[in-house]
């Protein structure tokens, strides 16, 4: 009874009398309703199910070559058989004999101890006696009974202090018996010791246990790891936000030639200050951006030059890629796409064929040329938004709607600007009404202020 | 670009004389009274400066054809060479190619010129070339990143034994702040770009290399796969370049011109509507 059985049933159901009245049974075994099975043989070798794991396919090249596999050694000379023996481990201290399969060769069980007896491994738990303790250990927050079971615990559980603090009888922090034991350690060592010059390098006498610092390590730790996410996010940007300028800072101090925007003067160095600096920054490009955000990756760049100077020896095509990245660091993700299909579009190579002093030159000053341009495009768009809002006087009228008329106009010229950044000559405007590209908004709806000046003013150049 | 003389003679009869014969003397009376300023000025002027070595780095792959195995079916050659085809030992003392774990042995170290290896295999890969230069010249070594090309980019037409797959990469190591040792042992050097030193710099004579007797042959111009290097000519580029440079600027006087425009009408407009 297959599930397809039941639910598509079968061609020819019989009706057989049965003890609950009639009922529809299958057929057993119709063999033209089942699918024919893969008609192909499996490989031999493999199961079919390991088979068709490789996706029923076998693999196209050999993947490991039978005769690089090592052969077993000797297994033709001598007779193995398995026998069920008794034996005896020097890792326990009790008589107890237990049983294990031994591999019998010709007839001589293996010699030797147990195979895993070398892994009881143990600490070497310090013992003192009632006379050192009286002499040296004594101290006020410990009892002797209290010291004496800390170690006897730390005996048996190989001073894992973390089982030892939840078995010991008083409750204790796990630091406070670290701190114990360690000071009743340091004192044994030194109380021993023939000369203090001996043990002067021993760790515990160079680096005591300092159980303040250790308290406040893991407190710190603890924090870090229960930080939220978004707290981690903020503090890594304000990291890298100060490590910006701290960098910028550094080769602005570097290079006097090159001029300093106003904002990482005012910015302070430390992490505490960074906060204030992001604030400061992120106004800034917005401010910047009549001046066609050339101003905000000369401190980039000049921070890229100081960096590869350091690297002293690079390749100049690493470096043109560092300066590209520098001079496109205030674009975003699509002005830079832009920027490479505008190089396409020239017909010039995204990464130089030849990167020569002069050609790396020569690409790196025409991206920044192309970025202007893109800017200045962007910029013209605004103006002309701005400009048709005028004309209808809306600006006088509502001075709340303008905003957004002027907002939705930008987001249709957006997908327009790829159609109007054409080369070949000033026919700017005559082509694109030609062009019946699938990006333009301006065929569904348009707002009345657009129907009213098609591009007819990009036509015209002054 | 430096001239093809060896460093080595000229420097050791006579004082580097890089201005003219005349002002020799009286370079001879400044070097005398003001030597540690000058000292210094040459130490200010060799960190501004930078010296690059042009290079090419790639494989040559032959198909095997009736001598093909399953596992050798191409013989392939990596290697760095200098853009001119110079030998660039004066500046690499050896250059280490990194290949496939699968290859017996696969850190491969080339410890003279010609800097090249040569293997037979099928597989495709990426080999991590990395440079290790001269003591004087820089303590860190370069890594470049090579992908093994054995197979024609299009599948057109029967493989042949004859003309095999070549893939070259330009590049140049730039090394910056040289020292005074490295700058006058190479500044000669056919294979090295140099920036000239204004005049009044002299740099004391140069110290030849610990192996400069056992140099073999060290340039690829008559290497025997040099007819199948490639010709990287930067003129085209910078034709190009200065081209899309030239249209770039165009546009951007246009829509400058254009900008200025819309300013005066949007004042007009709005002096306009303020009334």
């Amino acid at each position: 009874m297959d599930a397809k059985d039941i639910l598509l049933g079968l061609p020819k159901p019989t009706t057989t009398p049965t003890p609950l009245g009639h009922q529809l049974l299958p057929l057993p075994a119709d063999k033209k309703s089942r699918p024919p099975k893969e008609s192909q043989r499996k490989p031999d070798g493999i199961s079919r199910e390991v088979y068709a794991l490789t996706g029923g396919l076998a693999p196209l090249m050999p993947s490991v070559d039978v005769n690089h596999l090592k052969r077993r050694a000797q297994s033709e000379n001598e007779k193995i058989t398995w026998q069920w023996l008794p034996f005896t481990s020097s890792a326990r201290k009790d008589n107890l004999q237990l049983y294990h399969w031994v591999r019998v060769v010709n007839g001589v069980p293996p010699s030797g101890d147990y195979s895993f007896a070398k892994y009881n491994k143990s600490v070497d738990v310090i013992k003192y006696t009632d006379d050192e303790y009286e002499k040296h250990l004594t101290d006020p927050m410990w009892t002797k009974e209290e010291t004496d079971e800390l170690f006897d615990l730390c005996e048996r559980f190989d001073l894992r202090f973390i089982v030892i603090a939840d078995r010991f009888p008083t409750s204790r922090t796990v630091e406070e018996l670290k701190s114990r034991y360690y000071s009743v350690c340091r004192a044994i060592l030194i109380a021993r010791a023939p000369a203090p010059g001996d043990i002067a390098g021993h760790p515990l006498v160079k680096d005591p246990y300092n159980i303040s610092q250790d308290v406040e390590r893991k407190r710190a730790l603890s924090m870090v790891l229960s930080q939220t996410k978004q707290q981690e996010r903020r503090d890594a940007e304000v990291l890298a936000e100060a490590k910006r300028i701290s960098e910028a800072r550094k080769a602005a101090k570097g290079t006097d030639e090159l001029e300093v925007p106003a904002m990482t003067d005012t910015v302070p160095d430390d992490n505490d200050g960074a906060a204030a600096a992001v604030d400061s920054l992120s106004p800034s490009p917005n401010a910047q951006f009549t001046s066609g955000a050339i101003a905000p990756p000369v401190s980039e760049i000049a921070s890229t030059l100081a960096s590869l100077r350091m690297m002293r020896v690079y390749l100049r095509t690493h470096a043109l890629e560092q300066m590209v990245q520098a001079a496109s660091s205030s674009a975003g993700l699509r002005t830079i796409k832009r920027v490479e299909q505008t190089l396409q579009d020239l017909g010039v190579n995204l990464k130089p064929k030849v990167p020569t002093k002069a050609v790396c030159a020569e690409h790196l000053e025409l991206r920044k040329e192309i970025l202007i341009l893109l800017n200045l495009q962007k910029q013209l768009q605004y103006k002309e938004a701005e400009g048709s809002s005028y004309r209808d006087g809306l600006y006088a009228e509502t001075p709340g709607t303008p905003p957004k008329r002027v907002q939705r106009a930008v987001e249709q010229d957006r997908t327009f600007v790829p159609d109007s950044f054409s080369f070949g000559g000033e026919r700017m405007g005559k082509r694109d009404q030609k062009r019946k590209a699938p990006g333009r908004l301006l065929e569904g709806p348009p707002s009345p202020a657009q129907s009213k000046r098609p591009r007819k003013f990009k036509a015209s150049d002054g | 670009m430096p001239q093809s003389s060896s460093s080595s003679k000229k420097h050791g009869t006579d004082q580097p004389d890089i201005g003219g014969p005349a002002s020799k003397s009286q370079r001879t009376k400044m070097v005398k009274s003001s030597d540690d300023t000058e000292k210094k000025n040459l130490a200010k002027k060799l960190k501004e400066l930078e010296i690059s070595v042009p290079i090419v780095y790639g494989n040559i792959a032959f198909w095997l054809g009736k001598k093909a195995s399953e596992y050798q079916s191409h013989k392939w050659t990596v290697y760095v060479r200098g853009g001119t085809n110079e030998d660039i030992s004066v500046v690499v003392k050896r250059v280490v190619f990194q290949l496939h774990s699968s290859f017996n042995n696969p850190t491969r170290v080339v410890d003279g010129p010609p800097f090249e290896l040569s293997e037979s295999g099928w597989g495709e890969f990426e080999i991590v070339i990395t440079l290790h230069f001269h003591n004087d010249v820089c303590e860190k070594p370069l890594h470049l990143y090579h992908h093994l090309k054995l197979y024609p980019e299009d599948d057109s037409g029967p493989m042949s034994t004859k003309k095999p797959v070549v893939v070259e990469s330009y590049d140049e190591i730039v090394f910056t702040e040289p020292s005074e040792g490295f700058f006058s042992r190479v500044q000669n050097h056919p294979a090295v770009v140099v920036p000239r030193l204004p005049a009044g710099f002299a740099l004391p004579p140069p110290v030849p290399l610990e192996d400069a007797d056992k140099r073999r042959r060290g340039d690829t111009k008559d290497h025997t796969l040099s007819q199948w290097f490639s010709n990287f000519s930067e003129a085209d580029e910078l034709l190009k370049l200065a081209a899309a440079r030239q249209q770039v600027q165009a546009h951007i006087a246009t829509l400058r011109r254009q900008l200025s425009l819309i300013d005066g009408q949007h004042q007009q407009l709005k002096s306009a509507s303020d009334m």
